[in-house]
Order: structure tokens, then C-alpha cells, then sequence
């Protein structure tokens, strides 16, 4: 007992020696001092009016250079496959002819030949910065002008090339290196609701109304191979599932998006009915802006293939059948799948992504340890009740 | 007469859609001309605005001007009159007879209190700085916001930054012997033993043309570039056979991949430090006005341009750069002559201490 004393001594005498050592005999700074953010400098009041009036000319503008679009442009009735015309400059036969070419291959290998509605594809080409008295035009968004009662025939997409394709386009990019494939994505993903349209007409009116309250997000893709090729789906930016990251960015999805990631059926069903119930009225002329960074508004995960999904699954015949139907479009959906909606859908996001857990995910060691101290605690507190004696 | 007016009903039905669409389009096109219109108005009015709100933002603000820096900051402790003072000297430096122009720039800062929890007042000019920041810090804040003059797109690409000073030039030029002597590229490693024209590919001046071959030389370099920073992008859809077909060594799909890539995206064997050495020895070896020749001509080759701004052919800047890169040698640690003593020293005492130890008893 006596040896222990001395060891006791000695071992608190270290501790005050290291802390004696270590410790200054001063106050010390918080380690976890708090970080400063400034603030990004916001328009004035008059510049955000002006901004949001820009923004309201552009979509006038677009909606206008795509009903003359629809005016002037003389079909090419030799080719089954979009007529393509560029804006913005003059291209030389040759690499019309090169791109019409990849175009074909593009219609192909969707499966389509010639089709009662026709594709205009409209590719704008990034053009210098124009006179400062008009607001840019629209640059950054793909426009589509659907068929409607004054052209029951023609769907139009207009396609901003951008500074890159510009330059592949106009041959002073080499597009060798870069891979004549991914400019053949490229014209692929700017069809859109086009190619839906030209494989299977116009769409009923419950499933129109449904894709116009959506903005079309599950309906942006008609291939099978997602939108920028394999490699790529709105998924893919949620990040790495190993990282913080990746729960901001689920969290940051609607709750119907989320349960639908963690394979729960009733979350899909409603992340794709959404909009199904609303009374959506069809404008004429009906023009669908796709947003510039369209993932971020989608209520499913990968949105943009899944109506292509849908068709390559029920078929043609059935696919026509939901696309044309006059039911409510959880009925037609359903008949067409022959499934719950939100259980296809469910078994469908499985393919892509490994359910997301959802709720508190304890790890196995601490679950561990947590019940050996129950379990200790227990024994313990049943051992002195069997020992307690009553005198 | 009743063929006539059917005639004229029928042609009038078949003519319905096109007239509606025709005044689709005028409407729509006098809805976009009024917009346009309303546009021009509220940007006049959004111009007076700015104005407006930049002359109400520095109202009360004292104005510092230190050689050709200009900083208008409300009052505040900040010691920006001495931190100035310390950037003007670098700042000058390094642009040159171009400083002149930076009074057209000037700072325009906000300090506020870091630690107050009050709701600061939206800003519309200016930036945000915390007034407890220390000289150094405060003079590292000048000459990181300064505006470069006249620096164009074509440059800044190039670069991958804006040329701005720095109070550690040493520093610049070490981290990019580590590059010159750690990147796994044979490249590189023939420009750290002297070989100018891989100095030039590397910095990328020049021929921009069949950038994977001159910087991944050997198909050892292509695959380890495969395998180590594009796996999970290749990893999927029809590449993953090509991406098997690398990781068994053939270099022919290493190539195929890599030339698969997006543009730009090709790693380069140098990171930007090595290009941002490179100007600032060539605006050091051309003098006063060498900036200015710099930004001259911004669509001329960067070859040409750091030439003309270093008054040297482009294989001279080069050597310079590399004599200026491996003098700029990181020092070895060293360690002081008592430290080797200590260590052993440390080793004797714990290994008898536990050499000594018996079994606890109580």
C-alpha cells in the first residue's frame, strides 16, 4: 500500500511538472475563434428592376426568334433526321454537311426515322458581345417551341453553342482530339422534349399539363446512354457519399427526392407525380426554357432519362398508350408500367444509386459498447439485489 | 356568287392558323420592344443608382493615397496608411510605369466589427474587411485585391491567375523547384537537368498543339496519369474495357482515354506558381516599362509577349527562369548540433525506465 502511495506521488507531480510546462500562466485564446464572412456586394435596388427586366426580354426574344423560326425555315424533306440551321455565321458546306452527318447518326440511334412531327434544330453560335443598347440575348438556356394549333408539325429547339462548340463548329477547334462523340451528346441532350415529340407526337393533355408544371425534367433525354454520355447524370453531382458534401447536397433536394433516394416508394411516387394534379394551361405559343443548370431543380434523381427509361421498358406501343392517354396521369403511368408507379420507380433509382440510409446510422463498434455497458450495468445491479440482506 | 364566298371561307379557314401565329409573333415582338424599351429607362436609371450608391458609400470615408494606391475605408483602426506603405514599393515593382494607372482603381473597403452581432447594412460597393486585421495582414489584403492593369483574358488564361505581387517571392520559386523535381513527368524532369525547349513545353509557350505527348513522354506517365486521376471518370460505360486495356499496360488505350477528355482538362506537368516565376522574371529583366509591354498586345502568342516585356528571346527568359528556379532551392531541414544528443538522450532514459518496471502490485 505504501509502494502505491509513492507512485500516486510521484505521478501527480509529473502532471503538475508537464503542467507547469505546458500551460501558460496567461489566458489563452479561444482555438475555435470564429471565422469572417463578408458580404458579396448585391445590386442596388434599380439594377436588380433592371436585371429582372433584361431577363423578361430575353425569354420575349427567345419566344419570338423561335416562332420566326418556325416561319422561315424551309424543311430539308431529302433528310428524315432534324433540319439544322445555324445562326450567328456562315458555315462552310462542308462542315454543315459533317454535322448533319453526325446529326443522322444522332436519329438513328434514338430509333427514329421519319416522323409525323418534324425537328428544326436552331444552333446559335457564341457571338461577340453586341451593342450595349439591348440586353444580351439568351445564351445560356435551351429553348424549345413545341407544336400547338397554328403548327401541329414542327418542334423547335433552340441550342446556344457556346464559346467551346462554337469553336468546334467552325472548325478552328481541333475535334479530333476532343471526340467527334461527345459533340454527337451534345446535339443529342439539345433535342429534349423534341425527341419525345417527334417519336410520339403530342402528348395528351393530362401528361402535357403535368411536363409543363414540371418544365419538362423528366423528359429532358430521350437516349439511353444519359445525357452527357456514360460517364454523366444529375447523380453524379451529388458527390461522393463519403463526403459532407454529398448530405448537403441530398438534404438540399425536396423530401419526396430524398425518400425516393432511400428506395422508399411512396417518396418516388410523389417525387414523380409532382405536378400531375396541378390544372396546367398550355400557353401558345408553348415555349419551354430549360434551365442552365437543370439538376438543381429536379424532384428526381436522374430525372432527365427517366421518361426515356419508362419508354425503353413498356415499349412503343405501351409508352404510346401513357403518352396519348386522356387518364390521370398516375393511372396512365401505372397501366403502362403495370406496376405501382412509385414501385417501378424505386427498383428504377436502385439501378443507379445504392439506397441512401436515412435517420441515425450508429456505428456497429458503438452499438457494441453501448450494449456491454447495458448489459454490465444490469448484471452489476442484479448481482447486490441478490446479495442485499434484510435485518 | 355562292361558289365565290365558299371559296373565299374556305381560303380564309386554311389561312386561320398562319394569321394567328403571324400576330403571335407581333405581339410578342411589341410585348419584347416594350420590355426592351422599359430595360433602357431602368438601366438609365439603374447607372444614377450605382453612382449614387457608390458617392452614399464613401460618404464620411477617409481617403488614404499612398504612391499610385488609393483607399477609401470609412474609419475604422485598420492600419492601412502603413500597410500601404509596405505594398506600394512591391506593387510598383512589379507593374512598373503601369502603376500610374492604378489611381483609376482604387480600394474601396468596409471595415466593420468581426465580433459585433449586429446586422451589418447590405452591400452595394466596396468590400467587407474586419478592422482587426494586423499590418501584415492588411498589406497581404492590398496586394491581393490590387488590379492588375490592362491584364487581359489571353494572359490570365495562360497563367491561371491574375498577375498580382507577392510579399514571398522565395517562396514562389521554391515551390516550384519541388515541382521541377517531384512531378512524374519526364518532361519536366529533362527541364530541371537543362533541356530549354522542355522548359517551354511544360510552361506551355509555344506550339499548343500535341500537349499529352510533349508532357507525358513515356507510356509509364500516360497510365499512372490514367490510373491515378481519371479512374473513376473512365471507370464507367463503354471506356471501362479501354481503362482495363491501360491498367494492362497498353499504352495505345492509355492514349485513347487521355485524348477523350474534356478540353483543358489535361492535367499540366507545372502548376501555375512555374508560369507566374516566369513573368515576374520577365518583367524583372525588362525594366520599368516591361509591363506595359506585356499587356500590349494581348492577341499576340505569350511567347512573343514575354519576349517583347523581357526585352530577350524567349530560350534566354527561359534559362533565366530555371538558374532563378533551382537557386530558389528549398534549405534542407537542419537540425541544431544538441538535437541528436536530446534524442538519444530521450531513447536511453525511457528504454531504462522500462527495462526497470517490474509488475504492479497493491
Amino acid at each position: 500500500m505504501a509502494s502505491l502511495k509513492r507512485w500516486v506521488l510521484v505521478g501527480l507531480t509529473a502532471c503538475a511538472v508537464l503542467a507547469l510546462a505546458y500551460l501558460p500562466p496567461r489566458g489563452v485564446k479561444s482555438s475555435d475563434k470564429s471565422v469572417f464572412v463578408g458580404q458579396s456586394p448585391q445590386g442596388t435596388r434599380t439594377r436588380q428592376h433592371a436585371q429582372a427586366l433584361a431577363e423578361e426580354w430575353r425569354n420575349a426574344d427567345a419566344a419570338v426568334r423561335l416562332l420566326e423560326d418556325r416561319q422561315q425555315v424551309k424543311r430539308d424533306f431529302v433528310r428524315a433526321s432534324p433540319t439544322i440551321v445555324f445562326r450567328g455565321a456562315t458555315l462552310p458546306p462542308h462542315s454543315v454537311r459533317n454535322i448533319e452527318t453526325v446529326m443522322d447518326s444522332v436519329w438513328r440511334g434514338l430509333g427514329l426515322g421519319e416522323t409525323k412531327v418534324r425537328v428544326t434544330l436552331v444552333v446559335a453560335l457564341q457571338q461577340p458581345s453586341g451593342p450595349a443598347d439591348s440586353p444580351t440575348p439568351l445564351q445560356d438556356r435551351v429553348a424549345y417551341l413545341t407544336p400547338d394549333s397554328t403548327d401541329r408539325t414542327t418542334c423547335i429547339a433552340s441550342l446556344p453553342a457556346g464559346p467551346y462548340w462554337t469553336l468546334v463548329i467552325q472548325g478552328k477547334r481541333d475535334a479530333r482530339h476532343e471526340g467527334f462523340g461527345r459533340f454527337a451528346q451534345w446535339l443529342q441532350a439539345g433535342l429534349g422534349p423534341c425527341a419525345f415529340y417527334a417519336a410520339y407526337g403530342t402528348p395528351g393533355r393530362p401528361v402535357q399539363g403535368w411536363l409543363a408544371a414540371r418544365n419538362w425534367d423528366v423528359g429532358l433525354y430521350l437516349g439511353s446512354h444519359g445525357i452527357a454520355g456514360e460517364r454523366f447524370s444529375s447523380l453524379d453531382l451529388l458527390g461522393n457519399p463519403r463526403f459532407s458534401g454529398f448530405w448537403d447536397a441530398v438534404y438540399a433536394l425536396p423530401p419526396a427526392t430524398v425518400a425516393c433516394l432511400a428506395g422508399r416508394w411512396s417518396g418516388c411516387s410523389a417525387a414523380v407525380l409532382a405536378g400531375a394534379a396541378d390544372e396546367a394551361t398550355i400557353p401558345i405559343p408553348n415555349v419551354i426554357l430549360v434551365e442552365r443548370r437543370w439538376w438543381r431543380v429536379q424532384r428526381l434523381l436522374p430525372g432527365e432519362r427517366y421518361l426515356g427509361d419508362v419508354a425503353r421498358t413498356v415499349g412503343r406501343d405501351g409508352f404510346q398508350s401513357f403518352w396519348s392517354s386522356g387518364q390521370p396521369v398516375d393511372t396512365a403511368l401505372a397501366l403502362a408500367l403495370k406496376r405501382p408507379v412509385g414501385e417501378w420507380t424505386a427498383d428504377w433509382e436502385r439501378a443507379f444509386v445504392r439506397p441512401i440510409r436515412l435517420g441515425p446510422t450508429p456505428p456497429l463498434g458503438g452499438m457494441a459498447i453501448a450494449l456491454a455497458i447495458a448489459v454490465l450495468a444490469l448484471a452489476i445491479v442484479a448481482g447486490t439485489a441478490s446479495r442485499r440482506q434484510v435485518r | 356568287m355562292s361558289r365565290l364566298l365558299g371559296a373565299l371561307l374556305t381560303a380564309s379557314f386554311l389561312a386561320s392558323p398562319l394569321q394567328s401565329q403571324d400576330s403571335v409573333i407581333a405581339r410578342l415582338r411589341r410585348q419584347a420592344d416594350s420590355l426592351l424599351s422599359a430595360w433602357r429607362d431602368a438601366q438609365r436609371l439603374a447607372a444614377l443608382a450605382d453612382s449614387l450608391e457608390q458617392v452614399r458609400a464613401t460618404a464620411g470615408s477617409d481617403t488614404i493615397a499612398v504612391g499610385g494606391l488609393r483607399i477609401i475605408v470609412n474609419p475604422s483602426p485598420l492600419p492601412l496608411r502603413e500597410a500601404a506603405e509596405r505594398a506600394w514599393p512591391v506593387i510598383d515593382s512589379l507593374y512598373g510605369s503601369a502603376a500610374e494607372d492604378l489611381p483609376r482603381y482604387p480600394y474601396i473597403f468596409r471595415a466593420v466589427d468581426p465580433d459585433s452581432s449586429v446586422r451589418r447594412t447590405v452591400l452595394h460597393v466596396g468590400v467587407e474587411v474586419p478592422w482587426d486585421l494586423d499590418v501584415r495582414a492588411t498589406t497581404s489584403l492590398l496586394l491581393t485585391t490590387v488590379t492588375p492593369p490592362s491584364l487581359d483574358a489571353a494572359l490570365a488564361d495562360w497563367l491561371g491567375s491574375a498577375l498580382r505581387p507577392t510579399l514571398r517571392p522565395h517562396d514562389e520559386g521554391a515551390a516550384v523547384f519541388i515541382q521541377l523535381v517531384t512531378a512524374p513527368s519526364e518532361a519536366v524532369r529533362r527541364c530541371f537537368l537543362g533541356d530549354i525547349a522542355r522548359c517551354k513545353d511544360v510552361l506551355q509557350i509555344g506550339d499548343s498543339t500535341g500537349l499529352l505527348a510533349r508532357w507525358y513522354v513515356t507510356p509509364a506517365e500516360r497510365e499512372a496519369l490514367v490510373t491515378g486521376s481519371f479512374t473513376d471518370y473512365f471507370a464507367r460505360g463503354a471506356t471501362a474495357p479501354t481503362l482495363q486495356n491501360c491498367r494492362q499496360h497498353r499504352d495505345d488505350a492509355c492514349i485513347a482515354l487521355l485524348q477523350l477528355l474534356p478540353p483543358g482538362s489535361l492535367p499540366r506537368p507545372l502548376g501555375q506558381a512555374a508560369r507566374l516565376v516566369l513573368v515576374r522574371e520577365a518583367l524583372r529583366a525588362g525594366g520599368r516599362d516591361a509591363y506595359r509591354r506585356l499587356v500590349a498586345s494581348p492577341n499576340a502568342a505569350i511567347e512573343a509577349r514575354l519576349s517583347s516585356a523581357a526585352g530577350t528571346d524567349i530560350d534566354s527568359l527561359v534559362a533565366r527562369w530555371r538558374n532563378d528556379v533551382l537557386a530558389a532551392r528549398p534549405r534542407p531541414l537542419s537540425l541544431p548540433w544538441w538535437a541528436g544528443f536530446a534524442a538519444i538522450g530521450w531513447t536511453a532514459l525511457l528504454g531504462f525506465c522500462a527495462l526497470r518496471s517490474s509488475r504492479w502490485r497493491l
